[in-house]
């Protein structure tokens, strides 16, 4: 277990790596460069030239990815083109709240999906496994922003104004600034509405799934077996059936990081969130190379480290299944 | 669907018709079946079940009308998409404009019916391109093994290493998004190369255990040369799980789609686009609720209809995935 934990965690620095390297180069590809929006008016060709060479971009691609690499190494993400500030400090500002609205909507997925699960596969082909799963087509098929769209219609319009419709108020303790304001109740009032649209389609994702998979488990022989010793019918599902069913559902949620990745940039922008989504997107339309470098680096390490969790959970839910 | 063909392929009999000609034997009628002898094919067996499907059937009909309103849609728009009226900016649904207009004043009906064009055309391109140049690379990968396996898939891997809309939304930061026609391809084009992998590596899984069939030895052992065992004999058997996941695929391609043009990178203006305009009015959703509701429910109902009709496909085509 700790060689394969080992020899995963060594296997993060090439994926890292890779898609670090592919982003700069495809970045740099892009016709144009940030040195235009930077000096705005006072552009001329001498200024250009010399505000490419203070940043270094007028170096070949590859000795720049080392450079950047090599500062990398020491703790230094580099300093936004625009607005001057270092990436790592701005990453750090924001992760936090893009971490929240990330585990929140998973935590909305799961408390939707696992129950609505459990009464479609138990009830299969009655009345309440069709609501189940006819809600759920419902789920995945309405996309995030238009899913914000309706919850900010019904609770920032309607219902004289009970969430409010943008901004953010940071959960206590995670502020990594001197001037923001935080509260619990605040960050409740923020994070509820862009969790639900981000969670709600994962719902509706796993419910389907997991019915499917409850299905097929709670007519193996074990599943009988356990409710021959007499167990009663909450410990058959909840500890022989569910745990099982559990497994794939686990592969499908690791494999949605991409697209959770891609909702939140969504659900931030709609939301006008101070996240990690819309620092992304701002950089990639601005060309802002070094905010996109930090941004590209924060999801491909969160995109590697998940997979990693997803197959360490794996041994939780199936003591069978060993790493070596 | 392989299963019923498994014990056939057991039986001496059993090498199938047009490999025969093809490795220029002569014609043995007692070796090769008649296509009389067969057995009702999977494929056959599939449509069967699917048109018993509500599922499929409400998912057909919706998909049905979305064609018919986007190819018709320069008839049904009562108005121009494009045009605007500052006199009628953000009227009310009413007789003249059932859906209200914009901030432009362009009628809402017409923008919504010519925006179906772009989300379909867009999702069913990007998964058509995507499956072409997917596809072959995925049978080639499985079928060959070895080093042409590991550069294909190593290849496949990194694309798939990406977050999707990370990768997408630099594509199109890159090819720099247009209006029109050029602008639709660009999205095209960068939807597809984000889903390559995905078909890629589910043809090559199939593959995989089809080429250790018997019918495929019996093909090789007759000369028949490997495009052809892959046309004829390979690719037909994996076309269940290519034609589900190309439907529930264009479900996600539309997503992607109006995801990127709600992000302003999508088809740009004024060609008409539902990500777009729901973007837009949703800027004045205080005081004009309804005009960010209906590109909404425009996506939403064709990305169900696909949904729904990739589904019954799945039950009817696959029944072990049910």
């Amino acid at each position: 277990m700790r060689t394969y934990l080992l020899k995963r965690l060594l296997q993060i620095i090439p994926t890292v790596l890779g898609i670090t390297f592919v982003v700069f180069v495809m970045m740099r590809s892009i016709p144009g460069d940030p040195v235009v929006a930077l000096l705005g008016d006072a552009y001329t060709e001498e200024n250009a030239i010399k505000a490419r060479h203070d940043y270094g971009l007028d170096k070949p691609i590859l000795v720049q990815y080392v450079i950047w690499l090599g500062k990398l190494v020491q703790g230094d993400w580099g300093t936004s083109i625009l607005s001057g500030r270092p990436v790592l400090k701005d990453v750090m500002v924001r992760l936090p709240v893009t971490l929240e609205l990330i585990f929140l909507s998973m935590a909305v997925a799961l408390a939707i999906a696992i129950p609505a699960a459990i009464i479609g596969a138990l009830r299969q082909n009655t009345w309440a496994d069709y609501t189940a799963t006819s809600v759920a087509m419902v789920g995945v098929s309405i996309p995030e922003f238009f899913l914000g769209v309706l919850l900010l219609l019904a609770f920032s319009i309607g219902l004289g104004g009970m969430l409010p419709s943008s901004g953010w108020v940071y959960l206590p303790g995670t502020c990594q600034t001197v001037v923001c304001a935080a509260s619990l109740w605040g960050n409740t009032q923020h994070v509820l509405m862009p969790a639900l649209a981000l969670g709600v389609g994962r719902a509706a994702l796993l419910t389907r799934l997991l019915r499917a998979s409850m299905l097929e488990v709670i007519r193996t022989e074990y599943v009988t077996t356990a409710r021959a010793k007499g167990l009663s019918e909450r410990p058959v599902i909840l500890k022989h059936a569910l745990k099982n069913a559990l497994i794939p559902t686990v592969t499908v949620m690791g494999l949605q990081v991409g697209f959770l990745i891609g909702g939140a940039i969504v659900v931030e922008t709609l939301f006008a969130m101070p996240g990690l989504g819309t620092f992304g997107i701002d950089a990639i339309i601005a060309r802002d190379y070094q905010q996109v470098q930090g941004f590209a680096l924060i999801t491909a390490f969160a995109f590697v480290v998940i997979n990693l969790i997803v197959d360490l959970t794996y041994t939780f839910l199936d003591p069978r299944i060993r790493y070596t | 669907m392989t299963d019923d063909r498994e014990p056939r392929a057991r039986h001496p009999r059993t090498i199938s018709g047009g490999s025969l000609q093809e490795a220029d034997l002569p014609a043995a009628p007692d070796v090769a079946w008649r296509a009389g002898d067969r057995s009702e094919a999977p494929l056959a067996q599939g449509l069967r079940r699917l048109r018993k499907s509500t599922t499929a059937l409400i998912g057909a009909v919706i998909v049905g009308v979305l064609l018919v309103v986007a190819l018709f849609a320069d008839v049904l728009a009562p108005q121009s998409p494009i045009a605007s009226d500052q006199t009628h900016t953000f009227e009310r649904p009413s007789r003249d404009y059932p859906l209200g207009t914009d901030q432009l004043g362009r009628d809402m009906l017409s923008r919504v019916i010519h925006g179906s064009r772009i989300s379909l055309a867009v999702g069913v391109s990007s998964v058509l391109l995507a499956l072409f140049v997917g596809v072959p690379f995925g049978m080639i990968a499985g079928y060959y093994g070895g080093r042409i396996d590991s550069v294909i898939m190593r290849a496949m891997d990194l694309i798939l290493a990406f977050p999707i809309y990370l990768l997408a939304i630099i594509l199109m930061v890159i090819f720099a998004p247009t209006a029109g026609l050029i602008g639709t391809i660009k999205v095209t084009g960068a939807i597809a190369i984000v889903r390559i992998p995905i078909y890629a590596r589910l043809v090559r899984g199939s593959v995989l255990s089809i080429k250790e069939k018997e019918y495929i030895e019996a093909c090789r052992a007759l000369g028949v040369r490997d495009p052809w065992i892959l046309m004829r004999h390979v690719l037909p058997n994996c076309l269940a799980p290519i034609i589900v996941t190309t439907t529930l695929g264009i479900a996600t391609s539309i997503i992607v789609e109006a995801t990127l043009s709600f992000l302003g990178l999508g088809t740009q203006p004024p060609t008409p686009s539902w990500g777009w305009d729901l973007k837009a009015n949703v800027a004045f959703i205080q005081s004009n609720p309804w005009i960010s509701l209906f590109p909404g429910i425009a996506i939403f109902v064709t990305v169900l209809g696909f949904n729904l009709f990739g589904d019954g496909l799945r039950d009817a085509l696959d029944p072990r995935l049910k």
